[in-house]
Formats: C-alpha cells, structure tokens, sequence
C-alpha cells in the first residue's frame, strides 16, 4: 500500500520532518529566552539571558537535591499527583492525554526510524524494519484510544459542567477541539487502512487511506510546531518544568 | 495616540526568570477559582483570579515580547488595559489558596507579589491608600504614626521584660499600638511561666510586610537590615511572633533581604506555648464555656507551611484552644491548608477596604454556619478585619486571639495600663472573675487617626 500521495517523496517528508523539528526547538528557544527577560534570583538584576534562564531552572529544581527531583519528575510530573488530590476525573482526563499524546509522539518517532531502516536497508535489516512497523499498530491503537478517551473527557466537562463551561476560552477550546480532531482523524486513517485492532476492515477504503493519513499528518505536526510553542499552549512544556522547578509546588 | 506611558513596555526586572515561566505553566484547570476567596464575593470579575491574571500577564507581554512583536514591532499598552490589570492584580489578598490547590505547582503568593513591584516601577501600582505606606513606614518605623520610644509603653509596671537574651518577643505594630491586650497577654504568661525574654522596644521597627504585599520595596531592606541586627545584637537565638504577619516577613522576607548569618529560629508563640503545655507547665483556673472554632491565618498557614510544616503552622495553635478547660470546639469547613482568607492581607484592606469587607463577612458566616460563637486567631490583623465583618454583619460571634483566651483562663491579670494609645484600642475582650469569664467588646475611645490600616 502507498504509504506517501499527492507528490510526497520519503525524502521528501523527512525534509518536512526536519522543518517542522527545527520549527519546534527554535519555538522551544524563543520561550526560553522570553522566560530569561526575568532575573536569576530574588530581587537580582536582570539579565535577559536564554543561557542564565537554563541555569535558574537548574538551580531551582536541584536546590533541595537530586532525590527531591527524581521524586517530583515521578509523583508530580509522571502521576499527576497535585491532579489527583483535587479531582480525580480531571486526574484521570489529563493521564490519559498525557500518556496517550507522549505514547503516540515516541511511536511516531519510532515509526519514522523503522521507515528509515526499511528505506535505505541499513544494516540489511529492510524485512525486519517491515515487520517491526507492523508491530506498532497494536500499541498506536491502545494509546490512541487512552487519548481519545482522556479527550472525550475534557469535551464533555467543558460542555456538561456549567462553571467550567462558563470559564472555557476560545483557547481552551481550540486546544481541546484540536486534540479531538486530530485523535479521531487518526483513528479514521487506520480504519481507512483496514488494520484496526478492535474493528478490522470494517471501514477499509485503502485507496484513500493515504490522503487522510496526510491530513492527520498535517493536523497534528502543525498544531505540534506551528502552534504550540507560539501560544498558551507552551504550557504542555512550561507545566511539567514549572513543577519541576518548584518541587512539586510543595 | 499613546502618551509615554504607553509606550513604555511591561516591566519584567522584579520576577525570576522561573517566574515568567510559571505564567506560561498555568493550564488553566480553574481549579484556583473555585477556592480563590476575593472571587467568592467577586463573582463578576473573574479577572481577578489567579488563572485570569496569568493569562492576562501573557496577553500584555507578548504585545512586546512575542514572536509577532518582532517582526512586526511592539504594540503599545493602554492606560485602560492597565488599569484594569492592576486593579485586578491588587484585588488579590495574597492569600495563597491559589498555589496550595495549582496543579502546576505555581507559588502563586511569590508570584503576585512578584508583578506588583514591576506595575509600581511603571507607575501602575499601587492602589486606594496603599502609597502611604512607605511613607508611613520610613518617617515613624511603624504604620500608625505612633512614637517608637512608646513600644512599650503598655507593658505593665511590675512585668519582667529584659533587654537582651536568648529568647526575645516580637511584638509588631499592631500589639504594641493598637491590639495591646495581646501584647500584656504574651508577657504575662511568659512571666507566669517563668521564662525569661527580652524585647526589642524602639529598636523594634515595623516588620515591613505592607510593603513587600503591595509591591512597594524600596523601603524593606532598611527594615529587615535592621530588625535582625538588632535580634543579633539582642542576642536572640529564639524569637517568638504572635502576629502570623510579622512572623512570615521575619521567617520568609527578611532573610532575603539581609546578606549575613543569621543565628536565630523564628517560631510562633503558638508553639512555644503548646511545648510549654504539653510539659504540664500551664495551670489553667478559669473554664472558657464557649462555642470556639479556629480561623487559620494565612501567613501563620499555608505560607508558613512550607518551612515550617503542616504541625507548626497548622496543629499547634488547635492544640493551645484545645487544652484549655470548658472550650467546645469546631472546625470551619475550610480549614487548614485550604481556610478561607479573613480578605486583609495583600494590602486589600488599605487598598479596596470594601472588597476586605466582604471577604470578612464571607468568613464570619463560615463561623456562623457551624454555630460557633468566638473565632480564635493567631493573627491581630486578621482578627481586625473579621471584627469589622462581624460588625458589618450584624453577627453576635466574638474574635480573639489564643493567647489572650489562655491568659485568661490561666487567670492572669491582663489589664493594660493607661498610655497615650489606650483611646485606639478596640476589640473583643474576655472579662474574667476569679470563676468566669465573659465575653465583651472593648470600642474605640477616639476615631480616625489612623491613616491607613496596617497591611500584611
């Protein structure tokens, strides 16, 4: 099955893969030194610097040792523990966009590896890259669903719950409409192809898998580097470093 | 057309880089709103709230510093937009309910505390009559304009109070002037204790909180230099606060402020008092038969919470209400780490008293819903605020402080001998007979006077 369409060459898309990477970290950057617009320290003078935000980071998440940041990354990054002690539905929401969203990056990274194996034969491993890929779509399946299952969540409190639907911005809701969006045209894409782990070829259409393959495609690299680092939803990578940097908050 | 002021840009210099980048953290769960205390009686103006001011911070700062502003240019800020972010920013008690349930772990108390200083230097800030602060503070090294030789001018004849030791007391502003029956209080169950202390007198300044909430810091530095110098030159290795607002600036801001060892721990009486108790050292002689519940003073609390821990800051002064005879005690249902603001601190009672009011007659109706009939506190401040809450509630409930419910019932005579600010004093009392006690509400002799209350 034609895994590119519309003129796409693989090198092609790894070009693109390139642009979109370098969008992202120079997106990653550009907070960074924004941040570093701040001083180092309380009542410090300013220093405007990207490097010197990097090393107040440093300072501030190791400044009561490495056992305290291995203990926030694992109960305060990795299990939400701040989430869970106020709502566990909201807990349960942000682990299942959480692992889902990290899951489906680290096998779309991994997917991209295994197409270069398979691409150029490194090491004359072109049969095992093919199976190997094939293997994926059982874990793409469960932590699309996971994402999809956390989305759906944050949809319906966002629609069901009146004060939380009173106090959602149009960010709020691009974010989440978008998370949504992007799961689900995932999801159609696989089904498209006919290898869906809980329907199978229910609705097989392999012709255009490609092109709504594409569409997911672009979903989803646009909104991670063309968007993300550019608006409020630095937060996916401020949240994570501000607990860090906090100890937990505690 | 943009006047200068406009075009000045959002000022940055007095939050940490780490800060900036707390802002962006904010993942807007709105968790902060449900607990926020000035939104609870400000339901219209969700601007006010920690998740709003966040984004509204992003909003004005990427009108210079986002990736549009530098191809395309800065856009000036308006006079209104402004305005209407300082008002919100100053409408905030600092209480930190906000940080204690932020999913991101955002320290949300050094965070607003934080922008303030940055909207003063570009002359946003501050608001109502928070600017006389400073002021205040410089010319008389306290907030009444009160004399500094007069500190200790309501300490009874025949107390025991040295001027140098190991264990000093730390009075503040507001015992030594205006609340003296907390200060004759301290000192008579420290000498019934025999425990022997000093205190600072005129060499006593004002712990400076006020300027540190509203975000007016040119004037602290002198005040934390000073105060613990004169600690150290007192020889202190303890020093004991029974206001929850000198306390936090003494264990928190001042060390911040000052480059030098500093030899001595900081601790609430609260917990002297509960070791001295928990010893068996306390005879009490006089029941106190009243409905009491405990309001958590912020700056006692969850400010304290961190450097302290949860027992300091949260379970000893329960234990003082507890152990005294005749008390019948119920919690709040915010209590502890997630108590309801009084709505004094942050500067909100000098800077929008009105919102302070409400915020206070918010929180004698917590009182009120579980029948209590005093509310005992570690902090005079707070105990002013909910006393004019009361007042405006037209609510039967008595405040005071614990200190004061022990004096009294450990029978200790309490009376303040009369000094020049013996007119301003005005609270709620216990009136004890060798047998009883009752509660009565001591008003002010004179009015006005005070240009500002004191902030914390």
């Amino acid at each position: 099955m034609a895994f590119y369409t519309l003129g796409l060459t693989f090198n092609l898309v790894i070009l693109l893969t390139v642009i979109v990477l370098a969008v992202w970290i120079y997106g990653i950057y550009f907070n960074f030194k924004k941040w570093g617009l701040g001083s180092t320290g309380y009542h410090d003078q300013l220093r405007n610097s990207f490097w010197l935000f990097l090393a107040t980071w440093i300072h501030e998440a190791f400044k009561d040792g490495i056992w305290v940041f291995l203990r926030t990354v694992v109960l305060d990054v990795l299990l939400l523990r701040r989430t869970l002690a106020r709502s566990p539905v909201r807990w349960a929401m942000h682990m299942s966009m959480f692992y889902g969203f990290l899951m489906l990056a680290a096998l779309s990274g991994l997917g991209l590896m295994i197409d270069i194996v398979e691409h150029f034969n490194l090491l004359g491993l072109e049969e095992q890259a093919a199976m190997a890929k094939d293997l994926l779509s059982l874990p793409f399946d469960i932590f699309g669903y996971l994402l999809l299952f956390g989305a759906t969540i944050a949809i319906s409190r966002r629609i069901l719950l009146k004060f939380v639907r009173d106090n959602t911005s149009a960010y709020d809701a691009f974010l989440i409409g978008a998370v949504f969006l992007i799961t689900v045209t995932g999801f159609y894409a696989e089904w498209m192809r006919g290898n869906s782990f809980l329907l199978g070829n229910a609705f097989s259409y392999p012709i255009y898998a490609p092109h709504f393959a594409l569409i997911h495609t672009v979903l989803a690299l646009g909104l991670f580097a063309f968007i993300l680092p550019w608006s409020k939803y630095i937060h996916v990578i401020a949240t994570p470093m501000t607990l860090l940097a906090n100890r937990g908050g505690e | 057309m943009a006047d200068q002021k406009d075009s000045k840009p959002l000022m940055t210099g007095y939050m940490m880089s780490t800060q900036l980048m707390e802002v962006d953290g904010c993942n807007r769960c709105q968790e902060c709103m449900k607990w926020c205390p000035t939104f609870a009686v400000r339901q219209d103006r969700p601007g006010i709230t920690p998740m709003y001011k966040n984004a509204r911070w992003r909003e004005l700062m990427a009108k210079s510093h986002s990736l549009r502003a530098k191809i395309f240019g800065a856009k000036p800020l308006s006079d209104d937009e402004m305005k209407v972010f300082t008002e919100d920013t100053y409408s905030c008690t600092t209480c930190g309910v906000c940080g204690t349930v932020c999913e991101a772990g955002i320290k949300t108390v050094e965070l607003w505390e934080a922008m303030r200083p940055n909207l003063v230097k570009r002359g946003d800030g501050p608001v109502g009559k928070q600017p006389f602060f400073p002021k205040l503070i410089k010319g008389d090294r306290n907030p009444y304009m009160a004399k500094q030789e007069e500190r200790l001018c309501w300490v009874p004849k025949d107390a025991k109070v040295q001027e140098s030791g190991e264990l000093v007391y730390f009075a503040g502003c507001t015992a030594a002037y205006r609340q003296q029956a907390l200060g004759v209080a301290t000192v008579r169950i420290l000498n019934n204790l025999n425990v022997d202390f000093a205190m600072l007198g005129k060499d006593e300044w004002c712990c400076a909180s006020a300027l540190i909430r509203t975000g007016q810091r040119e004037v602290m530095a002198e005040h934390a230099v000073h105060n613990i110098d004169a600690l150290k030159d007192a020889g202190a290795k303890n020093v004991l606060f029974a206001c929850a607002g000198c306390l936090r600036n003494a264990a928190i801001d001042w060390p911040m402020w000052y480059e030098g060892y500093i030899p001595y721990e900081t601790m609430p009486l609260s917990v002297f008092l509960r070791d001295k108790i928990r010893k068996g050292e306390v005879e009490y002689k006089i029941p106190l038969n009243y409905r009491f519940t405990y309001h958590d003073p912020c700056h006692n609390g969850r400010h304290l919470m961190h450097l302290k821990g949860k027992d300091w800051a949260f379970e000893a002064p329960r234990e003082c209400v507890q152990s005294i005879p005749g008390v019948k005690f119920q919690e709040m249902v915010r209590n502890r780490a997630l108590q309801r603001c009084c709505g004094a601190g942050g500067g909100v009672k000098a800077g929008i008293p009105d919102l302070a009011m409400d915020c206070a007659k918010a929180r004698v109706q917590d009182a009120t819903d579980i029948q209590a009939e005093v509310v005992a506190s570690t902090c005079p401040f707070c105990r002013l605020n909910l006393i004019d809450g009361r007042n405006a509630a037209k609510s039967p409930i008595k405040m005071v402080d614990i200190v004061e419910m022990m004096a009294a019932s450990m029978g200790l005579d309490t009376t303040i001998p009369e000094n020049p600010y013996t007119k301003f004093q005005s609270q709620d009392v216990l009136v004890c007979t060798p047998t009883e006690c009752k509660l009565d509400t001591v008003e002010r002799k004179e009015p006005g006077k005070d240009l500002v209350g004191e902030a914390h």
